[in-house]
């Protein structure tokens, strides 16, 4: 097939996409593999904002890094604005750009704007033009008046902010954010996800591939997400869509107060009650409850008052993606984060 | 003492340091590497000489800037095993403030990560000067080497080492990190001064006064004089000093030394905490 | 607010066009850094200065022609080129890498060989002062004697000298990609053993002439020994091979280096990205 005539409408597609990484065992020499990614089959059309959203060490990052050329499939083929990311590199190159949470990026003794220049002339791009458009996306993200400090002078929501521009500022076809908000207070994560949503209604031909494992960040900005688990796709559609999988259930937040441990296999045991997560909180034990229907809550209030426990606060909750991800693995994000544990490893990160 | 925050300052950096130094590689080829810049570096002194003398390595002159040499590669070692590790720490590994915000002897601590490089010179010293005896006929007995005056020496020398390269940790955390070692361009410099390839006398007179300054003039000259006496007293530059008033001369600048590196190194401490430095990165 | 100036299509050079940029952006940083904190001015010139001066006296010692002072002076100088090489060039791929930067060049469009070519010369201001200190001072102070007949070739063999060592610190640069530590410590042996090998302060013949003929792929071998048989009485009966026929070994040696850093970028960067090692940070 000619990649260019069938991808043309496409800015990134991924066929059976998969990535091993080998790692050192525990003894010396031994080397073992980890699977970061299992046959990623992607279509993401021009004009999309795509969430990948799935906890630590699932694979995003990997994939972000294959299809920014930066690591190569082990199997599988991936290609980005029409070329293929390990034969075509150097024409993918200049159509992209990325931004990762959490880096660093440029010269300390650098200040904002210098450091944005130059990244502007390694993409070509000439000086005055690249000055215009430094100072117009400084003021869209509300960094202009910090413009001539160094960097190594700006707090680290800042040092973001200007990270943030220095992916934007050379105008990709398809933009990478792998996990933009990582670190970020309310505020700044609130103004950060204001400008991705900004850029994006601007022009109807830009792409972004976001990564995050902030479920309301997908939520609120993503046309459509993809839900990876252990190197995985598990379900891609759009939020609602995706919510509607679990429309059915009835989940309820309660809060009660109990003065010895609550028995939650009982619970759990009871016809209706799909999934039950508990939690101490605010001098009580909270309670997140999916339930087969609302009719089966009586059953629920009795054997929480058979167990003299005292039901404080009742809440119906609308499903979110959280519940969507609680469905299909089975855990909550946060749960599998814990369980990987002291998993990492600095060469395999996700 | 062994439990003292002092101690276990050195004890832990000077592991630490034997990690970051050592295991990149395998140990044979770690030793390979550490003695190869220091051999290499007596060899460009060895044809030198030949060059000029036609080979008369059996002259004291020779063994003068042999061991000379030899000895004077614990000056850039010691010094830069010390200070380098305020940049190493400080951006690449960027745990310095980390470092400061522990209950830690900074001074001692970074006297800990200097300890590698001063057992990897150790080895390279050794070889150097087996080299010298081996290949180049350098007059050195092990029955008439001055053990007690080494030892004496050796310790005393390295501590003043270390001072200097408290004071260029002082100074680098002030400064961001350039593209050479601090400890390297210090050594390289006193180099000059220090009579450790000449005799003082060769230099003019008005550049003698800083070598007389100078501790490590002191301590090559005591080297020297503990390995092979006879050497030492063909050169007049110290010929009306006892090995005993050279000692407490050391001994006196080494103090002088410990309490100007000190003061240097806090109050380049206040100032890097003043203008907010301890944890720069300012790569460029 | 406005955003139209966001919208704004924007040009995007290429070619040679993008090269040039790329040098250039890549040197601001150096060259701005440099001037923001000019402590190095202190370490990275005066200091190499007096070093080169103990050399001399070690000349003066026992007693060499005073030729030799002149050898050790222009050795002493061309070590600054080496030393921008080595640290400002090859080596700084580590920190980039450490820092996060190398990866972001590697998206860019930006060729790998221009990024390495600005952050040199961005360190050759350091670096042309502490050569040109070195040649002025020590020449006066040592009362240095220069007997230049062909100033032309005396260029040309600069120059060469210049393109071949440059093109080798690219060479040395790719392996960076595909190591960290373990590549900095090998360069970090590239000091003194090549100092020895090149024959920085002594005529490069005295090695011997297979040990010599070794050390010519290092391109200031070579490069110091026709400078010095081009600039001192006593230099032609000192040389190691005819002038004309080190400029053409020093051609050879440019071409080569070149080709093969190119060469050597681009498989590494492959090589790299199959191992996972372009992003590694294993500190």
């Amino acid at each position: 097939m000619t990649t260019e005539t069938h991808l043309d409408d496409l800015a990134i597609k991924t066929e059976a996409l998969s990535r091993i990484y080998k790692i050192r065992g525990a003894k010396k020499g031994e080397m073992r593999e980890r699977v970061a990614l299992e046959d990623i089959n992607l279509s993401i059309p021009r004009g999309e904002l795509f969430g990948l959203l799935g906890p630590n060490g699932a694979g995003k990052t990997t994939l972000i890094k294959i299809l920014t050329t930066l690591l190569s499939p082990t199997r599988g083929r991936a290609w980005v604005a029409g070329f293929d990311v390990v034969r075509e590199s150097d024409k993918v190159r200049p159509r992209i750009n990325m931004v990762s949470g959490g880096e660093t990026s440029g010269y300390g003794l650098l200040t904002v704007r210098e450091n944005l220049w130059m990244f502007a002339q390694f993409y070509g791009i000439p000086s005055r033009q690249a000055h215009q458009r430094i100072q117009t996306l400084l003021e869209m993200i509300g960094l202009a008046d910090r413009a001539n400090t160094k960097s190594s002078d700006l707090s680290t929501g800042l040092r973001q902010k200007m990270n943030i521009v220095r992916g934007f500022m050379t105008d990709p076809e398809v933009l990478f954010l792998d996990e933009p908000t990582l670190g970020l207070d309310v505020q700044a994560a609130r103004e950060v996800r204001a400008f991705i949503r900004r850029w994006m209604d601007e022009n109807p031909s830009r792409t972004i591939l976001l990564t995050t494992h902030y479920m309301q960040e997908a939520e609120e900005l993503c046309d459509r997400v993809a839900i990876i688990h252990e190197g995985r796709i598990l379900a891609c559609d759009t939020p609602d869509h995706l919510k509607q999988e679990v429309q059915h259930e009835a989940i309820f937040q309660l809060l009660v107060e109990t003065e010895q441990p609550l028995n939650s296999l009982a619970l759990e045991n009871l016809p209706g009650v799909l999934r039950l997560h508990h939690q101490w909180m605010n001098g009580g034990l909270q309670l997140e409850i999916s339930l087969a229907e609302e009719g089966v809550l009586p059953l629920v209030i009795g054997e929480l008052e058979r167990q003299q426990a005292h039901l404080r606060s009742l809440q119906k909750r609308q499903p979110s993606l959280e519940d969507v991800f609680v469905q299909l693995v089975g855990l909550r994000m946060e749960e599998v984060e814990r369980e990987r544990g002291n998993g990492y490893h600095p060469n395999t990160q996700e | 003492m062994l439990r003292s925050p002092a101690f276990r300052s050195f004890r832990m950096a000077a592991w630490l340091g034997w990690q970051i130094e050592s295991n990149w590689t395998d140990p044979f080829l770690f030793a390979i590497y550490s003695i190869i810049k220091p051999l290499a570096a007596a060899g460009i002194l060895v044809v030198m000489y030949r060059v000029v003398t036609q080979q008369a390595f059996d002259t004291p002159m020779f063994a003068y800037l042999y061991l000379g040499n030899a000895f004077y590669q614990y000056v850039s070692a010691v010094t830069t095993g010390v200070s380098w590790a305020v940049i190493d720490d400080r951006e690449h590994y960027r745990t310095l403030k980390y470092i400061y915000v522990a209950p830690l002897n900074i001074p001692l601590y970074l006297f800990g990560r200097g300890v590698a490089r001063f057992l990897t010179t150790s080895f390279a010293v050794l070889i150097i000067i087996l080299f010298g005896v081996g290949f180049l006929k350098m007059p050195l007995a092990l029955s008439t080497i001055q053990w007690p005056l080494l030892i004496v020496s050796l310790v005393l020398g390295t501590l003043m080492l270390g001072l200097v390269g408290l004071i260029l940790a002082g100074i680098t955390l002030l400064t961001a990190r350039h593209s050479y070692y601090i400890g390297d361009a210090v050594a390289g410099a006193l180099f000059l001064f220090t009579g450790a390839i000449f005799p003082l006398e060769v230099l003019p007179a008005y550049l003698r006064p800083i070598g007389y300054a100078l501790p490590i003039t002191y301590w090559l000259e005591l080297m020297r004089r503990a390995l092979v006496g006879r050497v030492a007293q063909a050169f007049p530059t110290f010929s009306a000093l006892s090995d005993g008033q050279l000692l407490a001369l050391l001994a006196l600048m080494t103090l002088a030394l410990g309490i100007i590196s000190l003061v240097v190194f806090r109050w380049c401490e206040r100032l890097a905490r003043e203008r907010g430095l301890i944890d720069y990165t300012s790569n460029y | 607010m406005s955003v139209v100036t966001a919208t704004t299509p924007i040009r995007k050079n290429s070619g040679w066009r993008l090269f040039l940029q790329t040098v250039i952006g890549r040197a601001y940083p150096r060259v701005i850094g440099q001037q923001r904190e000019k402590s190095w001015m202190f370490f990275e010139v005066l200091l190499p200065l007096i070093n080169v001066a103990a050399y001399v006296y070690v000349y003066r010692a026992i007693g060499a022609p005073e030729d030799y002072v002149g050898f050790v002076v222009i050795g002493g100088a061309m070590i600054a080129f080496w030393m921008n090489v080595l640290w400002s060039m090859s080596s700084q791929l580590y920190w980039e890498k450490e820092q996060g930067n190398l990866a972001l060049y590697i998206i860019s469009p930006a060729p790998l060989m221009a990024i390495l070519l600005g952050m040199a010369v961005g360190g050759m201001i350091a670096t042309l002062l502490r050569a040109g200190a070195i040649i002025a001072l020590g020449t006066w102070l040592f009362n240095v004697q220069y007997v230049v007949m062909n100033p032309w070739q005396l260029l040309a063999v600069f120059v060469l000298t210049m393109v071949a060592l440059y093109g080798l610190g690219m060479m040395t640069a790719s392996v960076f990609l595909l190591f960290s530590r373990e590549a900095w410590h090998y360069v970090n042996l590239a000091m003194e053993p090549v100092y020895l090998l090149s024959g920085f302060y002594f005529p490069l013949k005295n090695l011997g002439f297979w040990v010599a003929l070794g050390a010519s792929i290092i391109p200031l071998s070579l490069g110091l020994d026709a400078m010095r048989q081009l600039a001192f009485r006593s230099g032609p009966s000192l040389g190691f091979l005819s002038v004309p026929l080190e400029i053409g070994i020093l051609s050879v040696l440019s071409v080569v280096f070149l080709v093969a850093a190119r060469w050597l970028l681009k498989t590494l960067e492959r090589l790299a990205r199959e191992e996972a090692r372009l992003t590694e940070n294993r500190r």
